[in-house]
């Protein structure tokens, strides 16, 4: 080895000895422009041949000379450059030479039609590549529906032919290709005739090969002029699509498709689901899928000003609970539904008009069986009611949406927009239900049908238009809109009430009545806002809201009389109303905003103008009339601060005011239902609630480690709540009335850290909650308090791409406390435990396993449940490309799914149990357009 | 690499007796896309990624924010154009997070104040002017023509493109970018996924304090080195953790 290691230093330093006799060397020359003047200022740079790197770099002096001295002994690129002219390479290899003189360069100007052109003009970046000249044409502004043809005709050193022959700089093009493909058998008139110049992100010119040398590989000599033209990236256009079908035991079916195709102008989807699997909406990624760029509008509602409840909020739904856009990200449904849903979506974005437009279709059947049981609590005894009902449900609806922004220049947009509905379905309803008192003394037996079906048509319609001022900051907005509300329909009533009283004979209530309701209710409303920015960082606004909501609803009941074919009409029900309520608000709000420190104070003044006309008929002439105007004053405050290093702190105060509801405010007693019979209160006036909350969030993206709590609590004054009147045959009669003094107090906080960083990570998460809820029952004010802990836990396992694990536990106790009856006091348990496991074992094999058991528990009320539920599934990527799915799933293995509830509040404590889709299986197939990708992770934040 | 240096420092030698003048505050105005980003993301899907693209997509433009380079002869200074980031209508303000890169040419030293990672960080090393590789293209860039070099980013895996203007001779740029002969005009990573460029050339004196660094700098210290280890784990415990890495350091 030693033998060995002197010959080699030696050699090394031998050869290290003859680098450096031949040492480093001198680059220089001198410049001058075509027209023999002397170049000072130009750039000189030195790059290296292979990779064209910069190694080093000078300017010419002030007679046009440069020099690079002690250069590295390798050949180097001089690279000249000079404004308005074409850079100019020279390759320097020196060889033995000490000292390398280019001599005198002559650089060239750029054709000035170029310079003017491309480079000023245009604003387009120009590339001088040898023989290639390559233009950015994105830039070269032509007409909208301009073809190629055109746009070329815009191209210095092009030339179009009438018969639209190209030629370039002098020379015919004989070939046109379209990234880099031929285009249509090989006319070069095709392409540019017929592509849109819009599409086209750069124009290339070279001399390429001739077909035969192309095809035979042999070099003729002959060159062709090609013109390329490379496609923007986004006319390449864009289509994917997903279809699901599946089958499995007990008759379950699914099928979902939806297709998408869109460009960097317009988008259009259509989506298309149906299945006996309770999936009656969109999930959030099918609804962000179908909608695409209009998924979520923000500040549509032209509603100006801080929040504080009522007066502009208008319900859409007239008893069916849908409202005017499509719903999305619901649930799994409770009981069994089938479910159908169609949609198309088109939207047009060219950053100065959107618009927007779609159809949306969907319709639920929906079969519940249930059993509830309720134990109400009176100051010296309770009683319970046993509710075993069947319903079932068929909901249809169609909706419309066009929205249209236009941005009519840099201060000045307007926003249209216009959603429509048209609903219909029908309902079916039959319960058994038993009243118990002393514990299994039966009061009440009694048996309900009920049946309805309905109408109904609804239109929301919106302008909204902002101004912005030249000086930043200062904004004018003003918004108008129309709702409208129509809706017809048709029921029937029966039931059977038979009354136990100790001492007394039964007694027995039985009822058959039809009812028509017609109804329309109209809004219209608007707001403006203006925005002024004082000083350096502050900003004044000021609001106002005006609404006049007009409800004109005609409702006819009839008794049916025990023929069955006739009936009477009940005056005391039968009813017809017009309201007129008219919402002002003025508001304004300071605000200081600097760094990240957000700080509002406001006050707005607000007042209600109820006016009512009811009678017993349209055509009655006993009019009875309801005249009630109030005016609040609501404060408001919000901080938010950005601290340094993702910190956040929030605080905010609100008072919410609603206006009683006109229902409640008609002294009608309602005894449609024998056993709960309701009855109106003129005196109301409007709810009102001061709400406060804090909070602080962190999270550190280094460690993982994040934090969040909350604190909220809100003191409810003049709350409307049902006082009770319970008789000895257990009949309620309620009436509505204003309390004061409910509250909530609350605190959330979670805690996350990582056990293994971006391995594992554990977090614990816990309310505390407090509320107490006031009622009067049988003239006994009743105070309800209920508290409420829950802690929960959670450990996610990625140790990496081919398992994952996640568990998690929560517990949750509630502590009820009566005023009215303390005997009564009781604790609700309610927990969960979770764990979910997913494995990657073949290349493209995935299992998943997830188990879940709910644990309910209330002693007192004898309830004790607990619900384990297993969903196993085995799927397999298949197909070239990966686009196929085949997955086999078990849904609830245990056979154990029901929907189960309880909870305690005002003077009752209630559980729920409803039979809902239990075990199946099913196998299905998913063909993606776009791959489908397997992946053992949860979805979560990107 | 040390050969550029000292013809940078020759050059601005040169340029500083030459002409004094050469100093002033060229603004800049940062685009960041998103939807682009996220498509280079290998965790997401083919899926994730168009859902992204069509529900955001078309809202990258309202991410703008403006930058300026103070520079003199000898120093520059990269920083907000205003301390706070506001919304369209002003009502509202977001912090910055702190981002501040000084070189100094002369003394071949800089100091970068980068907030990332839930810390603020002081780089202080000497200049190491990134490899570039200078074409053969040009644009004009607010009435400078400019021509295009590109380099690439190791450490984020970014191809970057930066347009440096051939009459302001200066080897300053935006970003942690510099060294060429001329100033970048513009700043492109990954073909536009972020682009960086000047909106206004405004040549003027500049005040001493103006381009220096602020009295007090409150910070961990780091050298290149270890500043490049913190981005390496940090790129590398994100794409693990399927989390952006840029929802907690500056692109």
């Amino acid at each position: 080895m030693k033998n060995l290691f002197l010959p080699l230093l030696l050699l090394f330093l031998v050869a290290t000895a003859h680098a450096q006799t031949s040492g480093r060397f001198t680059i220089k020359g001198n410049l001058i422009d075509s027209t023999n003047a002397i170049l000072p200022g130009a750039t000189v740079m030195l790059l290296a041949p292979k990779d064209s790197a910069l190694v080093n770099y000078n300017r010419s002096n002030d007679a046009g000379h440069f020099e690079f001295k002690n250069m590295r002994r390798t050949p180097y690129i001089l690279k000249i450059t000079y404004v308005g002219y074409i850079p100019l390479d020279t390759l320097i290899d020196p060889k033995d030479q000490d000292v390398v003189d280019v001599g005198t360069l002559a650089l060239t100007a750029l054709n000035q039609d170029l310079f003017e052109v491309v480079i000023k003009t245009a604003r387009a970046p120009l590339s001088i590549r040898g023989d290639t000249v390559e233009y950015n044409a994105s830039s070269f502004k032509v007409p909208p529906g301009s073809t190629v043809e055109d746009l070329l005709r815009r191209l210095p050193g092009m030339q179009v032919g009438q018969d639209g022959s190209i030629r370039s700089q002098g020379q015919e093009v004989n070939r046109v290709t379209v990234d880099g493909k031929r285009f249509f058998g090989g006319d070069t008139k095709m392409a540019t005739k017929n592509l849109p110049a819009d599409a086209i992100a750069k124009v290339q010119v070279f001399n390429g090969k001739t077909e035969q040398a192309r095809l035979t590989g042999v070099e003729d000599g002959k060159n062709e002029k090609t013109l390329n033209l490379e496609l923007k990236e986004s006319h390449k256009k864009g289509g994917f699509g997903k279809a699901t079908v599946g089958a499995g035991t007990d008759n379950r079916v699914e099928g979902k498709v939806n297709y998408n195709r869109f460009n960097d102008k317009q988008q259009f989807a259509v989506v298309g689901l149906g299945n006996n699997t309770n999936q009656s909406s969109l999930s959030w990624d099918d609804y962000q899928d179908f909608r695409g760029s209009q998924s979520f509008n923000w500040g549509d509602d032209g509603d100006f000003g801080f929040s504080n409840g009522g007066g502009v909020i208008f319900y859409s739904s007239d008893g069916d609970g849908e409202g005017l856009t499509i719903q999305a990200g619901g649930r799994p449904d409770e009981g069994f539904t089938k479910n159908w849903v169609a949609g198309a979506n088109y939207n047009y974005d060219n950053k100065k008009t959107l618009f927007s437009g779609n159809y949306y279709f969907n319709q639920t059947d929906a079969v519940r069986d249930a059993f509830s049981r309720r134990e109400s609590i009176l100051s010296d005894r309770t009683f319970r009611n046993d509710n075993d009902n069947k319903s079932g449900n068929l909901n249809i609806n169609h909706r419309g949406g066009l929205r249209l922004e236009q941005k009519i220049d840099s201060l000045n947009s307007v926003v249209i927009l216009s959603n429509v509905r048209y609903g219909s379905g029908n309902s079916r309803y039959r319960s058994d239900q038993q009243f118990y008192r002393q514990g299994d003394v039966l009061a009440t037996q009694s048996a309900l049908e009920n049946t309805s079906q309905f109408n109904s048509f609804s239109m929301g319609n919106t302008a909204l238009y902002r101004h912005k001022f030249k000086t930043k900051g200062r904004n004018f907005s003003a918004s108008v809109g129309y709702n409208i509300n129509n809706s017809d329909g048709e029921s029937n009533q029966l039931s059977n009430n038979t009354f136990y009283v100790p001492n007394q004979p039964d007694s027995v209530k039985n009822l058959n009545q039809n009812n028509e309701t017609n109804s329309i209710r109209t809004q219209l409303k608007g707001s403006l806002l203006y925005i002024e920015p004082f000083a350096k960082y502050f900003f004044w606004e000021t609001f106002y809201n005006f609404s006049l909501r007009q409800d004109e609803v005609n409702r006819e009941v009839f008794d049916v009389n025990s023929d069955d074919k006739t009936f009477d009409r009940n005056d005391q029900l039968s009813r017809y109303y017009t309201n007129n309520f008219v919402y002002n608000r003025l508001g304004t709000s300071f605000r200081y905003s600097n760094k990240g420190f957000n700080l509002a104070l406001g006050l707005a003044g607000l007042t209600f103008d109820l006016k009512g006309d009811f009678a017993g008929s349209k055509y009655s002439s006993s009019v009875t009339q309801i005249d009630r105007r109030f005016t609040r004053f609501t404060p408001n405050a919000s901080v938010r601060f950005d601290l340094k290093n993702n910190r956040y702190l929030n605080f905010s105060y609100n008072m919410n005011v609603n206006e009683p509801n006109i229902r409640d405010l008609q002294p009608i007693v309602d005894n449609s239902n024998p056993l709960y019979i309701r009855e109106g209160n003129p005196n109301l006036v409007p709810e009102s609630s001061h709400n406060v909350n804090a909070g602080y969030q962190y999270f550190n993206a280094a460690s993982f480690v994040q934090f969040f709590g909350n604190l909220y609590y809100s003191y409810r004054v003049d709350q409307v709540v049902y006082n009770q009147q319970i008789d000895e045959k257990l009949i309620t009669r309620s009436k509505p009335m204003n309390i004061t003094g409910g509250t909530n107090l609350g605190a959330y906080l979670n805690y996350g850290f990582p056990l293994k960083k971006t391995k594992s990570t554990l977090g614990f998460n816990s309310q505390i909650n407090t509320g107490k809820i006031l009622l009067f029952v049988n003239n006994q004010l009743n105070t309800t308090n209920s508290d409420s802990y829950r802690l929960g836990t959670n450990l996610s396992l990625t140790p990496n791409e081919k398992f994952t694990f996640y568990a998690n536990a929560n517990w949750n106790i509630t502590n009820t406390r009566y005023s009215l009856n303390t005997s009564q006091n009781q604790r609700i348990y309610n927990s969960s435990y979770g764990g979910e496991m997913n494995v990657n074992f073949l290349t493209s094999v995935y299992f998943s396993a997830r188990f879940n058991l709910n644990t309910y528990v209330n002693n007192r009320f004898g309830f004790n449940r607990n619900q384990p539920i297993l969903n196993l599934s085995l799927y397999k990527i298949m197909l070239k490309s990966k686009k196929g799915e085949i997955r086999l799933s078990a849904y609830d293995v245990f056979n154990q799914n029901q929907g189960i509830r309880q909870y305690a509040s005002q003077n009752f404590v209630t559980t729920e149990q409803v039979s809902t889709l239990a075990r199946y299986f099913m196998l299905s197939f998913t063909y993606n357009m776009r791959g489908v990708t397997g992946s053992v992770r949860k979805r979560g934040f990107f | 690499m040390k050969s550029i240096l000292t013809s940078i420092a020759l050059l601005l030698f040169t340029a500083a007796l030459a002409q004094e003048k050469e100093a002033g505050v060229i603004t800049y105005e940062q685009e960041v896309r998103w939807a682009r980003i996220y498509a280079k993301m290998d965790f997401l899907s083919q899926e994730e990624k168009d859902r992204i693209k069509l529900t955001w997509g078309s809202d990258d433009e309202g991410s703008k924010t403006k930058m300026k380079l103070t520079f003199t002869p000898t120093q520059s200074k990269y920083t907000y154009d205003s301390e706070q980031n506001t919304s369209d209508d002003g009502r509202y303000s977001w912090r910055q997070s702190e981002y501040l890169i000084f070189r100094d040419f002369e003394k071949e030293n800089k100091t970068e104040i980068i907030e990332m990672l839930g810390k603020t960080y002081v780089i202080e090393d000497s200049l190491k002017a990134p490899k570039w590789k200078v074409m053969n293209q040009i644009k004009d860039i607010d009435g400078h023509v400019c021509m295009l070099a590109v380099t690439e980013d190791t450490v984020k895996r970014l191809k970057v493109s930066a347009w440096f203007s051939q009459d302001l001779a200066l080897p300053i740029g935006p970003g942690q970018y510099f060294g060429l002969p001329g100033a970048i005009m513009e700043l492109s990573m990954n073909d536009g996924d972020v682009v960086i460029t000047a909106i206004k050339v405004d040549m003027k004196p500049v005040e001493k304090e103006a381009v220096e660094l602020p009295k007090k700098i409150r910070g961990k210290k780091l050298d290149n080195v270890a500043y490049d280890n913190l981005l390496w784990n940090h790129m590398r415990d994100s794409m693990s953790a399927h989390r952006s890495p840029y929802w907690s350091m500056p692109y």
